[in-house]
């Protein structure tokens, strides 16, 4: 068991590693020098010296292997780099906007799950009745469209018919008011948790349905066990593995969805830090928050496959 | 002869309906033949859009006929500078398909062979192989697609290169499954004891035998590029104003939605459409590719 939990943990450090690599060749693919990118027209007026001197401050200029290693062993003291478009330390520029996308993250997946499991669960404990084509047609629809016209066309018609944009007063923490703040959370929350949901459903659904005709849930039942008992006892935690799993998978696609959610609702997370950062080419803020996202889906993966020795006793062995 | 192929059958177990052809195989499913209609439509859509052959200019302005609703003249109505919404729609879509099949054809490629190396060579190689799929499914493939746009640029070589780049990893692991078990198989054994070459019994014998999977595969896969697509797009780093692109089409109609509902329907439906379409279609070929997983 402490073997295993070592293993993993060298196996996931490895794997940020690679992280680390992709994302800093891929954004150093960038063609010309990022300082005087940043700096526009005005980057003809400077003197060679004072080139030379900002690009040692921001350390661009030396060999690429010398950069890298640089970053990383930053990054791994805590500290991320200056941005080029504020001056401000990454560092800081990213603590509000990561808890805001973590609450989002968090209500979305809790919202998902409920959604996933409880229609799945309806579903698969009477196939063919209407809840059940209900939650079938509920996951096409969630499946099929895209989180940005669901969020799209969620804020116009609570806005149009209702008058209702709790964003449009500036984004509000949790601390400083939390009903304007769960407010503010729960519809991109709601907008991303359709998709995930959807695929959750379909997963409960499917998994429920296949141990309901194993023989023990026959023997459970002809031994008398309460409908209730049979459900969660028997049903549902022998379902739990894939419904895990695909909870785990669509983790990924949530910490992607809420870039452009963000987008739509207006949430200062860190999604809209890593589109602005995008558009002024700010590039430590987008390796940064890239790293900071990659990481979250790593973490979890590790959690999900620690958790699944917790279900399943079968799985500790090894 | 007869008695033979009877006893084949019977002993198969269930004996599966015989096609002449996939084609055939694809449209006797039902999510198959909903998946044909739909790509087809879109197909023909984008075709149209992508050649110019639309029912007015996609760019054409006309302020008397700013915001009109949904009828004869123009099908899914205009926005607010008069522009016919299912003209842009289409040229949006041939857009949005020629840089998801490229991307496609990028994954599909890259991905496949690397399966295949992975599978067949073994060893280091497939080690170093899997620990580079691993640190690419950690990063969420729309982030990865970001900063590749970032680095790269809008034009559609560079949308098809950064979307594709995401999806190489889930081939990979498509395709070196099956290699793995079918290097062991009598057939590919028999065939190196013949003395047949590595590559002969790769390109001639393994690779047909995995077509079918990469072929499900690049269907989900094309469904998942035009979402990543239109994504890019909607953040506004698809390609460059002048082209209509539908992801865009979706975040201009944000402020227009609740007077003219079109300009969010229009874009939305066709996406729609290619995603569910492209989804069903690969359900047809898993069907075909393999009728004891059949879908219900």
């Amino acid at each position: 068991m402490l073997l295993g939990i070592v293993r993993r943990m060298l196996s996931m450090a490895l794997t940020l590693f690679g992280v680390s690599v992709v994302i800093f060749v891929v954004l150093r693919l960038l063609p010309g020098n990022a300082v005087t990118a940043s700096l526009g027209v005005s980057a003809g007026l400077l003197t060679h010296a004072q080139l030379a001197a900002l690009n040692h401050f921001y350390g661009v200029g030396q060999p690429a292997i010398e950069q890298f290693f640089s970053w990383l062993g930053s990054t791994l003291s805590g500290n991320l780099g200056v941005s080029l478009a504020s001056r401000e330390p990454v560092s800081t520029l990213v603590g509000q906007p990561l808890l805001v996308t973590l609450e989002l993250a968090a209500v979305a997946m809790v919202l998902g799950v409920l959604i996933g499991v409880g229609f799945g669960m309806v579903g698969a404990i009477r196939p063919g009745r209407w809840p059940d084509d209900v939650g079938q047609g509920v996951s096409v629809v969630g499946l099929a469209i895209p989180s940005f016209v669901i969020g799209t066309g969620l804020v116009t018609f609570l806005s149009s018919t209702f008058h209702y944009f709790p964003s449009s007063q500036g984004y509000v923490s949790f601390l400083q008011d939390p009903w304007l703040n769960l407010q503010q959370i729960f519809f991109p929350a709601l907008t991303l948790s359709l998709g995930i949901g959807a695929a959750i459903m379909r997963t409960t659904r499917a998994a429920v349905l296949e141990v309901s005709g194993l023989n023990f849930t026959r023997t459970a039942r002809g031994k008398g066990v309460s409908t209730q008992a049979l459900v969660w006892r028997h049903l549902f935690l022998n379902a739990l593995v894939p419904i895990v799993t695909m909870s785990g998978i669509q983790l990924g696609y949530l910490l992607g969805g809420t870039v452009i959610v963000e987008q739509i609702f207006v949430l200062p997370g860190l999604g809209r830090l890593l589109v602005s950062s995008i558009n002024n080419r700010d590039f430590p803020v987008v390796q940064s928050v890239t790293l900071i996202f990659a990481t979250g889906f790593v973490v979890v993966n590790m959690l999900v496959d620690v958790l699944y020795t917790i279900i399943d006793p079968r799985t500790r062995s090894r | 002869m007869t008695d033979l192929s009877t006893a084949d059958v019977a002993a198969g177990g269930e004996a599966a309906p015989m096609h002449r052809s996939w084609a055939g195989a694809i449209w006797h499913s039902r999510n198959g033949r909903i998946g044909c209609v739909l790509v087809a439509l879109v197909a023909l859509g984008g075709v149209l859009g992508a050649s110019g052959i639309t029912p007015h200019p996609p760019g054409a302005q006309d302020v008397n006929a700013a915001l009109r609703g949904v009828g004869i003249g123009h099908l899914f109505g205009t926005d607010q500078f008069g522009r016919d919404v299912f003209s842009q729609v289409l040229q949006g879509l041939g857009v949005s398909l020629e840089i998801a099949a490229l991307a496609v054809l990028i994954a599909g490629a890259v991905g496949t062979l690397g399966g295949i190396l992975a599978g067949f060579i073994g060893r280091w190689v497939s080690a170093v192989i899997m620990r580079a799929t691993d640190v690419m499914f950690a990063i969420p493939a729309i982030l990865l697609a970001l900063a590749i746009v970032t680095a790269l640029g809008p034009s559609i070589l560079d949308s098809a290169i950064a979307i594709g780049v995401g999806y190489v990893p889930i081939f990979v692991r498509v395709v070196r499954g099956p290699v793995l078990a079918l290097r062991e198989a009598d057939f590919v054994r028999a065939g190196r004891v013949l003395g047949f070459t590595r590559s002969r019994l790769l390109f001639r014998h393994i690779l047909p035998s995995v077509a079918g999977a990469v072929a499900v595969q690049a269907s989900l896969a094309l469904a998942w590029a035009i979402l990543a697509e239109a994504s890019l797009s909607f953040l506004g780093l698809g390609p460059p104003p002048p082209t209509a692109s539908l992801g865009e089409m979706v975040s201009e109609s944000s402020s227009l939605a609740s007077s003219a509902w079109w300009t969010l329907a229009g874009p939305s439906i066709a996406i729609i459409v290619a995603v569910i379409g492209f989804n069903f279609l690969g359900d047809g070929l898993r069907d075909a590719a393999d009728p004891r997983a059949r879908t219900r």
